[in-house]
């Protein structure tokens, strides 16, 4: 693959492309650390990045790579910490910053059409001018964009009124992997629509295809774009629904157990529908500077939120929620520490200092059973320090984020302590939860994740437009990793030592004495080599096939093991 | 400025490689250092608690060290360390903009006073803001204040050097002003630029070891001025309705939390209608000016005052207040640039204006 960066420049202009490799190499990651071994399994530098500012070059921009075969990774901020906006094969970057216009507000519909690259702030910066905000928006909102957000799913502030993010998708416009332009569900446009003929063309097709599989109606054709990690496209448009903005009164309660906390949360979400509650649990109450020696927050289990109503119903609901909490044996905090709380929801990474590194587990799991998997994490971490966080939302179900403190300059403690988080998502698993997130790191979890059936309809739409697997690969349906050369060496020595070996103490072990005579027989006249060098040379082609064409899966299952029992080793 | 690498994430990044030995400290992470109005916004909203603008003055120290200074850092340098002030103009020209107020100030240079005034270099030496100076002046009057000024003793506070990456020479540049309000028994010092008082801050705790409010209470105008408004010393005159906007300097509002002050000031002015422009207070967004930008990237400095200016514009204000003269200059530029005819004024301007004749029943 060689990429022709005047071609690029020719699709989405001379200023919206680079190849200078610092470039390259700061939009090459998202926000977590990842150990160095990560790099064995993937090929993780963009060769470009790229920046349309119009949906016709982003198709050209599609239609161009899949040509050419290069790969193409789509990126909003690189905020998330899954894996999904980074390269696995290279490639190009599809970074949608430079798409961010507000297109439509619709005052009467209740709704806002914006460019994917928009960042939740900018959006609730336009919103709150003119009286309206979100009703959800990720916590991540300073710097994610509604695009990201969108191709990730999930909960964020809001999530304990109005849901996760894509019950507010009204309508989205994607150009799919075959550089088609869709729009599914209802798009609110203002005129002139520059775009509309080749949406309408797009679109036809798309929904053709869904009727050969079996209808447009289930699964909902919006559900191959949000919660998707860009695996089938890139979404250019999102209309999404907007709410008044009505007072806000946030609150905060603060209790001695967990068992108590979300007996309380459960009641106050169905009692007092906050708009947002989040919990704190004690190891990450205790870690907080700005709670150090607060009797009724340092060390304990923190709910907190806000209500997003008139004065009236705000009023009668903190009354609701304070009869809750003393029944629960929980303390009200005033006024000033609840907003103290609620200011704090954009920054739940406060503690990184004390890692300085932050290995993050996150899962999904019913809101009753967090006190049991927050038993179990605490088992299963031991001695590890770990701060646990998390949001509710209405349906019964909670995010449960694990910050696992350590120290990526000690390399290789870090690495070796990586499998803490994928034992987390398995633990989950337990409580009836799944990962919170699928993207690259938990592919394999993608199947439970998406129900079997919805998963091999996603199979089929990938099949179809990008047949080679070309964009955001890895992705949702994992696949083959990108082996470096130190592992791929390693391989072939591990096959040609291995059988070597093998010959070797086999013939031995079975009394075979000529077998070992004919392996050590010279069968090439002219060459002092055995033939057992021979066999085992073959044995490292295979070692190094093996690594070559494996999959990210069996990577995991080959390596975490081997993480964990050195994990205990050095006591992770 | 559009790439990542301008950004404070990437930025780090990059001087992550540069610690790890795997990339080089040279001419173009200097020139992305240099790209900052160090307007304290990534350190707002930072999700992990890191004083990112304090990092970003070491890596301009560092880009002095290596001798990487872009040319108009160096310029404003050497202008401090030779002249007193970052634009060559020496002491001679510091009481220029005094012309016409002799009555007022004639004793005023250097007298012994509870309370100074501070005019900064800004104010001091350029004729498109003097009037925030004459104003401060003519409301200090009006209210009685027995005050003081430096004249033409008065030098720079030191903050131009930091962002030219040189804090050890902030000291004693600053040093002269704090021994001068010393001898004249001053307590309580106003400053035109809020960037002054951020720079006496440091520059005091460098040299005496203590919080600079063990000896002075430095305040804003509006905070002096809110305070000679509880003292019910200022009166004011009803105005010709106007709706206007204030906009918070970043360093006011998020590194001396003083967002309160100039709100209140202006609410007490009857006639004036104030609406708040969106993001405001801690959120503000920058004018572009601060950390010499708008002489490293004036075209840069002067695109971000106009994103600013757009925030105002979907305001019915037609008047933006500000307590900063460099806001003042930025966005006096920004709305020719812009075609946006909205008028622009310190808070000190719009008090001053303001005052009832005191022969019409003024104090
Ligand atoms: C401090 C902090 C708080 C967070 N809070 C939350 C939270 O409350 N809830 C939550 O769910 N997550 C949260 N996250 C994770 C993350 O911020 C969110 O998932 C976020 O929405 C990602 O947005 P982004 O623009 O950075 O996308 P990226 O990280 O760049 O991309 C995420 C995925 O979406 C794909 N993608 C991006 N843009 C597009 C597009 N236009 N079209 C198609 N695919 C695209 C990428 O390929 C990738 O797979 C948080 C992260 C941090 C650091």
């Amino acid at each position: 693959m060689e990429i022709n960066i005047q071609h690029l420049e020719d699709i989405v202009g001379a200023d919206n492309v680079t190849d200078d490799s610092e470039t390259c190499k700061a939009y090459s990651r998202d926000v977590s650390s990842l150990p160095k071994l990560a790099g064995q399994i993937l090929d993780d530098q963009f060769d470009a990045v790229a920046q349309p500012v119009t949906v016709e070059s982003l198709q050209k921009l599609v239609t161009y790579s899949g040509r050419r075969k290069i790969p193409l990774t789509i990126r909003g901020n690189g905020t998330s910490g899954w894996g999904g906006s980074i390269p696995t094969r290279g490639g190009i970057c599809v970074s949608l910053t430079h798409m961010s216009r507000v297109l439509n507000l619709d005052d009467f519909g209740l709704t806002v059409t914006v460019e994917a690259g928009i960042t939740w702030r900018e959006l609730l910066i336009f919103l709150n001018r003119l009286g309206s905000t979100l009703p959800v928006y990720p916590s991540s909102a300073t710097a994610a964009t509604v695009g990201g957000f969108v191709a990730s799913g999930g909960f964020g502030i809001g999530s304990a009124r109005y849901g996760d993010i894509s019950s507010q998708i009204v309508g989205v416009e994607a150009v799919l992997l075959n550089g088609k332009l869709v729009r599914v569900g209802n798009m609110v446009l203002t005129e002139p629509d520059q775009d509309a003929a080749r949406a309408k063309s797009g679109t036809k097709w798309f929904m053709n295809w869904l009727e050969r599989r079996g209808g447009t109606e289930e699964p909902d054709p919006m559900s191959y774009l949000i919660g998707t990690y860009g695996v089938f496209g890139i979404i250019t448009k999102v209309t999404m629904k907007i709410i008044p903005r009505l007072q806000l009164l946030p609150f905060a309660v603060s209790f001695e157990t967990i068992d108590d906390l979300v007996r309380a949360s459960i009641q106050i979400i169905s009692e007092a529908e906050p708009y947002h509650l989040r919990f704190l649990a004690d190891n990450y109450t205790s870690k907080l500077r700005a709670l150090t020696g607060l009797i009724f927050e340092d060390g304990k289990f923190i709910l907190s939120g806000a209500l997003l109503d008139t004065i009236f119903q705000n009023e009668e609901s903190i009354e609701t929620i304070k009869g809750i909490t003393e029944t629960n044996g929980g303390v009200v905090l005033d006024i000033e520490r609840a907003q103290y709380h609620w200011d704090e929801r954009l920054f739940p990474l406060r503690i990184k200092r004390l890692g300085p590194s932050l290995v993050p587990a996150e899962v999904l799991v019913p809101t009753a059973e967090i006190p049991s998997l927050l038993h179990d994490v605490r088992r299963k971490l031991g001695s590890s320090r770990f701060a646990v966080e998390g949001t509710m939302d209405k349906s019964g179900l909670s995010s449960f984020l694990v910050w696992i403190l350590d120290d990526e300059r000690k390399t290789v403690s870090y690495t070796i302590g990586w499998h803490r988080s994928f034992d987390i998502a398995a633990l989950a698993k337990k409580h009836g939860g799944s990962p919170y997130a699928i993207a690259l790191w938990n592919s394999m979890h993608a199947k439970e994740f998406y129900g079997e059936q919805l998963y091999e309809e996603f199979r089929a739409l990938k099949k179809e437009i990008d047949p080679q697997n070309l964009t955001n690969t890895m992705k949702v349906f994992g696949g083959r990793v990108a082996a470096a050369w130190p592992s791929l060496i390693l391989g072939f020595l591990g096959g040609f030592i291995g059988l070597s070996l093998a010959l070797w103490i086999g013939p031995e072990i079975l009394g075979a004495s000529w077998l070992r005579d004919a392996l050590l027989a010279q069968p090439v006249p002219f060459m002092p080599l055995p033939l057992i060098i021979f066999i085992a040379l073959l044995g490292g082609l295979l070692g190094f096939s093996v690594i070559k064409f494996m999959s990210l899966k069996q990577a995991m299952t080959l390596v975490l093991p081997l993480l964990k029992t050195l994990g205990r080793v050095i006591g992770k | 400025m559009k790439w990542e690498p301008y950004g404070s994430r990437g930025k780090l990044h990059v001087i992550k490689s540069i610690v790890e030995g795997r990339e080089e400290f040279d001419e173009d992470i200097v020139q992305k250092i240099f790209m900052c109005a160090l307007c304290e916004h990534c350190t707002e909203v930072c999700t992990t608690s890191i004083n990112l603008d304090r990092f970003w003055e070491a890596a301009r120290r560092y880009a002095l060290e290596e001798g990487l200074l872009p040319p108009p850092a160096a310029y404003a340098r050497e202008s401090v360390l030779s002249f007193g002030d970052p634009f060559s103009m020496g002491p001679s020209n510091r009481m220029i903009w005094s012309e016409g107020l002799e009555e007022i100030i004639q004793d005023r240079i250097n007298k012994p006073a509870e309370v100074a005034y501070f005019l900064g270099c800004h104010v001091g030496l350029n004729a498109q803001v003097h009037d925030i100076a004459r104003s401060m002046v003519r409301i200090l009057d009006y209210a009685g204040v027995d005050f003081t000024l430096l004249g033409d003793l008065e030098t720079c506070c030191g903050a131009p050097l930091v962002w030219a990456g040189d804090p050890d020479s902030a000291p004693p540049v600053n040093g002269k002003n704090i021994e001068a309000m010393r001898k004249l028994g001053v307590r309580k010092i106003i400053f035109s630029c809020p960037s002054c008082i951020t720079a006496w801050q440091s520059t005091y705790y460098q040299i005496h070891g203590k919080p600079v409010r063990d000896e002075f209470e430095l305040l804003t105008p509006s905070q002096f001025i809110a305070r000679l408004n509880d003292k019910g010393l200022l009166d004011y005159e009803e105005q010709p309705m106007v709706t206007v906007t204030f906009h918070d300097p970043c360093i006011s509002a998020r590194r001396l939390k003083t967002t309160k002050e100039p709100r209140d000031v202006i609410e007490r002015i009857p006639g004036v209608y104030k609406v708040e422009t969106v993001p405001s207070e801690q959120e503000t967004r920058c004018c572009g000016s601060h950390a010499l930008l708008n002489r490293i990237d004036p075209l840069l400095a002067s695109q971000i005052a106009e994103m600013r200016l757009r925030d105002v514009s979907v305001t019915p204000a037609t008047m933006v207040i500000t307590e900063c003269p460099r806001c003042i200059r930025a966005f006096d530029l920004a709305r020719m640039t812009l075609g946006y005819n909205v008028e622009l004024k310190d808070i000190t301007q719009i008090v001053a204006g303001s005052l009832k004749p005191k022969d019409s029943g003024g104090q």
